[in-house]
């Protein structure tokens, strides 16, 4: 190895240094940045009660509102969840999300059309959740659903 | 690779002579004292990266102010590391600041023609200190509440404004939210502001006028004097 200058070394003993704060430090800012994105959205509630299953009418998707507290990052509010539950035979449920898959607008049901409307994209949904036309990539989300002493619960999120 | 890239910069950009006349310009010959000054910009570097990540989070609000502290420094991400060390640096750049004084006035660096550079020196100091009691009151605890009351009240006994000053800090009689968003407002936007115009200030006239020698004990005649002075 050839005989290093000082100037050579102290420079580069210099850049080495400076590199390492600027990773010392860099690595930490960019974990704290992206740190909320960890926060997956789950119910944040064990069971969220909708009411009397006998409310849901056969073959009709039918809108439950419930009202649940959900702490995001230290501030805990109320937030508005709505779904539409639907039953062929008045034993068996299914609830959907009424939230559009393509971007986020809340979808509604017309009894005429037997279908769910989007009103932000033109966006249509079946009886069923399924899509009918327009730009949604999947069918509405569905929600796990238990009836206990005949009142309906939300369980849980379905995983696609 | 890199000298090439460097090259072609230099072609459309021309920054090395001002590459050379910042970080390559001759200096006296110093000793280790002469860093202070270089390790208060270091940590007001540290305090404005950190500063301006606490933003991201940090809510100047009498709701909100406690708990996004502490959302940050138990919740977020290394957020006790980056708080820690805004909070620490703080106090860092302060005694540095005192210590790089103390070394300026031990070697008498203040006198012609440097003058300027001490008042910008000065200011700095008063603004390094603004940033300090702004910057406390900020987390909104017990301890940041009573110490801007007992900091506010001294403007009190300044004669005849007294009062007046003492309901400016305040932005009211007591300490309330027009106390707490004001102090972040100074902090956040006034004296970063003042602190970059004179740290320009003051950095352009080191580099301007270059930094003084260390007086020697005896002036020997055959030694050269670095100012030539004509009797």
């Amino acid at each position: 190895m050839a005989k290093m200058s000082r100037r050579t070394f102290l420079s580069r003993v210099t850049t080495t240094m400076v590199g390492g704060i600027g990773a010392l430090m860099g690595i930490p800012t960019v974990a704290y940045l992206v740190s909320p994105a960890k926060a997956r959205g789950g119910l944040g509630v064990d069971a969220i009660p909708l009411g009397p299953a006998a409310k849901v009418p056969v073959g009709e998707p039918t809108l439950f509102k419930a009202a649940i507290e959900r702490k995001t990052g230290w501030v805990t509010q109320t937030e508005e969840l709505a779904f539409y539950i639907f039953t062929e035979d008045g034993r068996n449920f299914t609830a959907m999300s009424n939230v559009c898959t393509h971007l986020g607008c809340r979808v509604r049901w017309v009894d005429g059309d037997e279908q769910f409307f989007c009103p932000c994209h033109a966006a249509v949904f079946n009886k069923n959740g399924t899509v009918a036309s327009g730009p949604p990539p999947r069918a509405l989300d569905q929600y796990e659903i238990s009836v206990e002493d005949e009142q309906l619960f939300i369980v849980g999120k379905v995983e696609a | 690779m890199m000298e090439k890239i460097g090259l072609w910069f230099e072609e459309r950009m021309g920054w090395r002579p001002i590459w050379t006349a910042l970080a390559l310009r001759n200096i006296p010959k110093v000793n280790w004292f002469y860093t202070l000054g270089s390790a208060t910009l270091l940590v007001m570097i540290n305090q404005i990266l950190t500063g301006i990540l606490l933003t991201i989070y940090y809510v100047p609000s009498p709701q909100d102010a406690y708990s996004s502290v502490s959302f940050i420094t138990n919740e977020i991400t290394a957020g006790w590391l980056i708080r820690g060390l805004h909070h620490w640096g703080a106090s860092a750049m302060v005694v540095l600041a005192g210590l790089h004084m103390i070394r300026v006035v031990v070697h008498g660096a203040y006198k012609f023609p440097r003058e300027v550079t001490w008042f910008t020196g000065l200011g700095l100091l008063a603004v390094t200190m603004a940033f300090g009691f702004t910057g406390y009151l900020l987390p909104w605890d017990q301890k940041a509440y009573w110490a801007t009351t007992v900091g506010t009240r001294m403007l009190e006994v300044v004669p005849v404004i007294g009062p007046w000053l003492l309901r400016f800090a305040r932005g009211g009689e007591e300490l309330s939210a027009v106390t707490l968003t004001r102090f972040y407002g100074m902090h956040i936007w006034v004296l970063p502001a003042a602190l970059l115009l004179l740290v320009g200030i003051h950095m352009f006239l080191v580099v301007r006028i270059g930094i003084s020698a260390p007086p020697k004990a005896a002036e020997s005649e055959s030694e050269e004097p670095d100012v030539e002075v004509e009797a």
